[in-house]
């Protein structure tokens, strides 16, 4: 595109030929009044609140689809575009109600803005206005389609961004209603998103509701650490309490959406099980204690169990994948200063020999220019709701999508491919790839690869990975526990590095990237989670673990961990019954949005975050806690002032390179494998705590999933329940293959 | 009269294919099969024609032909507008009806011009009547070796299709009629990007009512200036006339462009006795109405209708005598908008309906004095705001209502009743 | 919910159109659809069509609920269209339709009670030439009088 000249309001602008008039006048920062327009959605010209006047033309121009063209000579201001622009506005203020004290969106409607500068106070409009009926959409999204003036952002938002159209605009003319056709209301995970685009208080936040106006709260700036993404979000607060939470930009990372988890899990922060006053274990019942006496307790069952037997290396520490990165480090740091490398935040790990390793070398927003992809093992859309986005635009440009899973899920795309294979043959599958890959390029195949047969399937999706020039392969979360795991990511390297493409590995979860980047891990001599569990450890300190919804093994690890002669020091944001049965002191934390420090995302990308309130009552930052702990050991070099002095430490530190096992097995296992996986609104200890999201179709996803010939050798049916978990009975999933989506604690299965 | 698509009006099943066939039908098509005509010769002979857009909008034929980038490395489209339902207007019904090969073949035709090999004719959903006569038409057409690929053993191929609607008049807007040949709401888009460029299935299409279609196999037989020369400058060759209301004989004529109203009026056998003319609707509802005086001095083309202050539109001549209340008049066609606007944009979907149920007060009695104004400044304030001439076409009549027979509203507003019907 | 029958009338529509441009075939699938369901359509059958179509629920939706042809409340097993258009309203549409109300006995909107009847007052149907007009299933009947509609309405089984 060319560059050009044009003149706008008697000023010369310089733009490319063929830009809407609006990006141009949104770019110098000449304000043009919309409803309609939105840059992430497709054009709609529908409101007509854009119209300005383009000399020469007859008609007034909607600066929204007009493109530009040199020596186009536009007047934003003049009296024929404000003509136009307040006869619009009458128009849309004639059926809108006049109930701006009593909306929600009050404060921050975008209608509400315009009309003071275009409305006139003096309605001329005598006749009866319009009241449309509500539908119930859900847990999450409050509508008042009265109100409605629509605009259509939001069914564009769904049939564009979400990719299920689910709002629609049923009947026409002055009848034409914007509501959804199921009565089950909205499904989207990307839901909430509507009631950022919706301009009015049409569609607004369900929580929320009558809450608080806009101009009450204060807006900090946070990341969201729900998944591997970390999204910008502004936590909107009052007196103290997080209110609200929207989207922020940040173009490279969420563009300008957030998943429904990230907006509304802030409402599990005010859950009556919030831990909020340290406690001791004092002949098997609590008290609660001051700081002092909880930390001195402390001390002294470390002391007794560990230190004054010089038995450091009873000492371990745990943390769930949601801690900060601060929090990561300084807990690490106090192991390693007293001489312990017991170190781990992989507890949902079966076998750490077979664990996977692969490194994640395509930022997020290069998801979008891939031409290809593969994605093994993995429900993106509810996992990772934000790369499945991305990935998603890259298929409406023309990227193909191949999928190989254990069970058939919905993409909201078409797929070139969706493979349903077994766990078990997970591996032979992709060593059947990459022998293809190598035939095709004449080269040596290795030992490991002679006895593996190249099915067509194989070969189909070598061939595509071939023959793309940028393609990426999508490790997911669930190979995570398959007895082949390590060889699985193993194998996707080889893939890769045989067909230049390039990996993403989103088999973790939440803060996990930060875990590994601070060395979280354990060291020369240390032990792995499982190690520690098995060899009934003296001492741990737990960091915000939740064992029934953490450990792999959750029966074996409260057992270990509840050994009398066990001290066990937890920091903790939520009460849990079970960490009460096996803690001795409960050290309250803050939760999210309640500390600061930084999540790093599975690009790597380091993002830093301050408090934006204060943790509930006595519960303090954990890395403060840490911090103290370790001035109270008189460990040194833990003088902190605040939490971005230990980021900058940690990002100063110098990585160790994990080794790993880079040996292939790729014989077909026998037997029946289970995927167990948190439900999407169950990965973290907010979120389960957050009643709208589990009120939601997809909060209240809990299912064993298995076929027919499954279910039969398991002797199981539709009405029974395995490991805990209601069967479903469908063809969908891949024979000898038990998926387990869960939103309670796993009880120990898998 | 009745030179073009009406010529064999009286002849037996003048719908057949043998009828057509014996009055000189396919001539041009079976010429371009066998490579005897390029599609700028017929692009030429249409310019040379004068023939103009017979939907309403009276764009020049040819030239439109000629926007189409019939270069262009995917499918292209030749669509028809046979989404006849601006009220007072049926011709395009009895084309399909009476001549529906004449439609086929000006398609078939525009598709060789267009290097369109597919064409769908969009027939409004309650034409079954016209819809059945169409495909039978079609099934002669293939079995003819008339459609199909590599017709005649050429390079030519035209595949053709008719689509029925199902009761919108919007879809007569020919974006909103994509729309709804691809299964969605009759909604317009707005341009550009234009159907020649992004059209049809996001592909380059035309699309032409169905009495311009119709039109094409006569003009290019009898060559472009035998057209132009029927009518009279800036308006080429006869054209349909729907006359309805209140004549004696209300028909569909058609007659060279040019001729006088009052000529028309007299076909049609004229007021009804004891009447006079009020008010005559020249071009369909959405055209500006013209006084008794105004139309009588009026011919039938494209600038004696403008000169008398209207539009030729789509040819719906709606006779309107003395027994006629004005109020009531624009209240229903208030009502037509207010009914039929699609939604989409806020001045029409929120304008149609003021400016009903203003008239609507009026007409119950509880009109008031500065409503008149009130009318004027909502209807000014849709004109050309919207995204497709609906607006406009729901603000034309009543700006011409309020200004000719401004007394009629006045006086129903100030005693609550009709100054005509009482 | 959709009958073989049918899926072969909604199938002949489809290869008209490109492939994967099934959804094109909509308005004519709610149609028969409709038509097999004593003329009118529910959520259910919307979706049905949306279903056998590959098209989201709510777009079928949106068209069932654009367009004039469908209804979606029970209807009599003839529903009389009666224009009440510009050329009809001047050529005494208004006094016929008050006419007809009082020979079937039920107002505009309403069934009659055997379930036979009812009459839907319409935009413009294109047979100007013909007003006043009315429409009953495909066939058009114009130049109406009262004497006609009667002899019309009471030919109704």
């Amino acid at each position: 595109m060319a560059d050009i000249e044009i003149e706008i309001d008697g000023n010369v602008v310089n733009a490319k030929a063929g830009e809407m008039l609006i990006a141009v006048t949104d770019r110098e920062g000449i304000s043009v009044p919309r409803f309609c327009y939105h840059k992430k959605l497709s054009i709609a010209a529908n409101c007509r609140m854009c119209l300005v006047d383009v000399e020469g033309a007859p008609k007034p121009q909607p600066a929204c689809s007009t493109p530009i063209a040199d020596g186009m000579k536009i007047h934003t201001q003049n009296e024929k575009a404000k003509a136009s622009q307040k006869a619009v506005m009458e128009f849309l203020l004639i059926n809108h109600p006049l109930d701006c004290p009593i909306c929600d969106q009050g404060g921050e409607c975008e209608l509400q803005d315009v009309a003071m500068d275009y409305g006139s106070d003096v309605s001329r409009f005598t006749e009866g206005k319009r009241i449309v009926a509500d539908s119930d959409i859900g847990a999450l999204i409050q509508t008042d389609m009265t109100r409605c003036i629509h605009c259509t952002r939001c069914v564009r938002f769904g049939a564009e961004v979400a990719g299920i159209m689910e709002m629609g605009g049923t009947g026409r003319g002055e009848d034409m209603k914007i509501e959804p056709f199921l009565e089950e209301g909205i499904q989207s995970e990307l839901s909430g998103n509507m009631i950022d685009v919706c301009p009015v208080g049409a569609l607004t936040s369900k929580p929320f509701r009558y809450e608080l106006r806009s101009w009450q709260m204060n807006a900090v700036s946070n990341i969201a650490r729900h998944d591997l993404v970390g999204s910008s979000i502004y936590t909107q607060t009052y007196k103290g309490k997080v209110k609200r939470i929207v989207a922020k930009d940040n173009e490279s990372v969420n563009e300008t959406w957030i998943s429904d988890r990230d907006r509304f899990s802030y409402e599990g922060l005010s859950h009556e099980n919030r831990l909020l006053a340290p406690q001791i274990k004092v002949e098997g019942k609590w008290q609660e204690v001051e700081w002092n006496v909880a930390l001195d307790f402390a001390l002294r069952g470390l002391a007794n169990n560990v230190f004054n037997a010089r038995q450091a290396d009873q000492l371990g520490a745990l943390a769930s994948n949601t801690a900060t990165l601060e929090e990561f480090h300084l807990l690490q740091k106090i192991l390693r200063e007293v001489g312990s490398e017991n170190i781990d935040h992989r507890l949902n790990i079966k076998d750490l020999n077979n664990a996977i390793s692969l490194e994640s070398n395509i930022k997020l927003a290069g998801l979008e220019g891939v031409d290809h992809a593969l994605v093994i093992g993995s429900n993106l859309r509810l996992e990772q709701p934000m790369i499945s986005h991305r990935l998603r635009k890259a298929n409406l440009s023309g990227a193909s999508v191949d999928v190989i899973n254990a069970m058939a899920f919905d993409f909201n795309y078409r797929l070139n491919s969706e493979n349903i294979i077994p766990p078990h043959q997970t591996a032979a599958t992709l060593a059947g790839v990459l022998k293809s890959v190598l035939q095709s390029a004449q080269a040596e195949i290795p030992e490991y690869l002679s006895d593996i047969e190249v099915s067509d399937v194989a070969t189909q999706l070598a061939n595509k990975l071939s023959d793309s020039d940028n393609s990426v392969i999508v490790l997911g979360e669930h190979v995570i526990n398959n007895p082949q795991a390590s060889s699985i990511a193993n194998l996707i390297n080889e893939i890769a590095q045989q067909t230049n493409s390039t990996t993403l590995n989103l088999s973790a979860s939440g803060n996990s990237t930060a875990a590994n980047l601070s060395c979280f891990v354990p060291g020369k001599g240390g032990l792995d989670v499982n190690a520690m569990l098995a060899a009934d450890l003296k001492a741990y300190i737990l960091l915000d673990v939740y064992p029934q919804y953490d450990f792999h093994n959750s029966v074996q690890a409260v057992e270990s961990l509840s050994n009398d002669d066990t001290f066990v020091i937890s920091l903790n944001s939520f009460k849990d019954d079970a960490v009460a049965q096996y803690s001795n002191v409960l050290l309250p934390i803050a939760s999210f949005y309640e500390t600061s420090g930084s999540h790093v995302n599975v690009e790597g990308k380091v993002q830093s975050f301050s408090a934006a309130v204060n943790a509930p009552s006595d519960a303090k930052p954990a890395w403060k806690v840490l911090k103290v702990l370790a001035d109270l050991l008189e460990l040194p070099g833990f003088h902190y002032a605040d939490s971005t002095q230990v980021t900058t430490e940690v990002m100063h530190q110098s990585h160790k390179q994990h080794v790993h096992d880079e040996s292939i097995d790729v014989k077909v296992k026998r037997g029946i494998n289970i995927i167990w996986q948190k439900s999407p609104y169950a990965v973290d200890v907010l979120s389960r705590h957050a009643a709208s999201l589990q009120a939601t179709k997809i909060g209240q996803i809990n299912s064993a999933s298995m076929n027919k010939a499954t279910a039969k050798k398991l002797e199981v049916t539709q009405d029974d329940k395995y490991l805990g978990v209601p069967v479903v009975v469908s063809e969908s999933v891949a024979n000898n293959c038990v998926f387990v989506n869960s939103n309670h604690s796993t009880g120990g299965q898998s | 009269m009745n030179e073009v698509c009406f010529k064999n009006l009286d002849q037996k099943d003048p719908w057949s294919l043998k009828t057509y066939e014996a009055n000189g039908g396919y001539s041009v098509w079976r010429k371009i099969l066998k490579g005897e005509l390029t599609p700028e010769q017929i692009i030429d002979e249409l310019k040379t024609s004068g023939l103009r857009g017979r939907g309403g909008a009276g764009f020049p034929t040819g030239l439109k032909w000629s926007f189409m980038p019939r270069n262009a490395d995917m499918q292209k489209y030749v669509v028809c507008n046979s989404d006849e339902g601006e009220p007072g207007t049926c011709k395009d019904r009895d084309i399909l009806r009476y001549n529906p090969h004449s439609v086929i073949e000006g398609m078939a035709i525009g598709g060789f011009v267009m290097n369109a090999t597919k064409g769908y004719n969009y027939i409004r959903g309650e034409f079954m009547e016209p819809f059945y006569r169409f495909e039978d038409a079609l099934k002669e057409a293939y079995a003819a070796g008339l459609l199909g690929e590599n017709l005649d053993g050429s390079s030519v191929s035209f595949d053709l299709y008719a689509h029925l609607g199902a009761g919108a008049y919007i879809c007569g807007e020919e974006t909103a009629l994509l729309e709804s040949l691809e299964g969605k709401k009759g909604q317009p888009r707005f341009k550009p990007p234009f159907p020649a460029n992004i059209g049809l299935f996001g592909m380059p299409t035309t699309i032409n009512n169905t009495e311009s279609f119709a039109s094409v196999p006569d003009i290019l037989a009898n060559g472009g200036q035998w057209f132009a020369d029927i009518g009279v400058e800036n308006s080429g060759g006869c054209k349909l006339f729907s006359v309805t209301g209140h004549v004696n004989e209300p028909a569909n004529f058609e007659v060279p462009m040019g001729l006088p109203f009052k000529d028309l009026l007299e076909m049609a056998g004229g007021i009804r006795e004891g009447r006079t003319l009020k008010a005559v609707i020249p071009g369909g509802s959405s055209t500006p109405v013209l006084t008794a005086e105004a139309a009588m001095a009026m011919t039938m083309d494209y600038d004696g209708i403008e000169k008398a202050g209207s539009m030729l539109g789509a040819g719906s001549v709606i006779i309107m005598d003395d027994s006629t209340c004005m109020v009531e008049t624009l209240t229903r066609l208030a009502h037509f908008y207010y009914d039929e606007s699609c939604g989409q944009c806020t001045p029409c979907r929120e304008g149609t309906g003021w400016l009903y149920r203003v008239l609507k007060r009026i007409m119950d009695g509880n009109g008031k004095a500065d409503d008149i104004d009130l009318l004027m400044g909502v209807q000014d304030k849709i004109m050309g705001n919207t995204i497709c001439a609906l607006g406009d076409a729901a603000a034309m009549p009543v700006e011409s209502f309020l200004r000719c027979f401004r007394e009629e509203f006045e006086y129903y507003i100030e005693h609550g009743k009709s100054m005509v019907k009482g | 919910m959709i009958s073989t029958k049918a899926k072969k009338q909604i199938d002949a529509w489809v290869a008209k159109y490109p492939e994967g441009r099934q959804s094109s075939a909509v308005m004519e699938a709610l149609k028969i659809v409709q038509a097999e369901n004593d003329n009118s359509l529910t959520s259910d059958s919307i979706q049905a069509v949306a279903d056998y179509l590959d098209m989201p629920g709510i777009a079928a939706a949106e068209v069932a609920t654009f367009y004039e042809n469908y209804n979606h409340k029970p209807v009599g097993k003839y529903t009389i269209r009666f224009c009440h258009n510009i050329s009809c309203m001047l050529n005494g549409a208004d006094d016929l339709i008050a006419h007809l109300e009082k020979k079937i006995g039920v107002k505009t909107g309403d069934v009659t009670p055997d379930g036979l009847v009812n009459v839907k007052k319409v935009e413009c149907l294109g047979a100007c030439v013909g007003a006043p007009m009315f429409q009953i299933g495909d066939q058009y009947y114009e130049n109406l009088t009262a004497d006609k509609i009667d002899e019309i309405v009471d030919g109704l089984k």
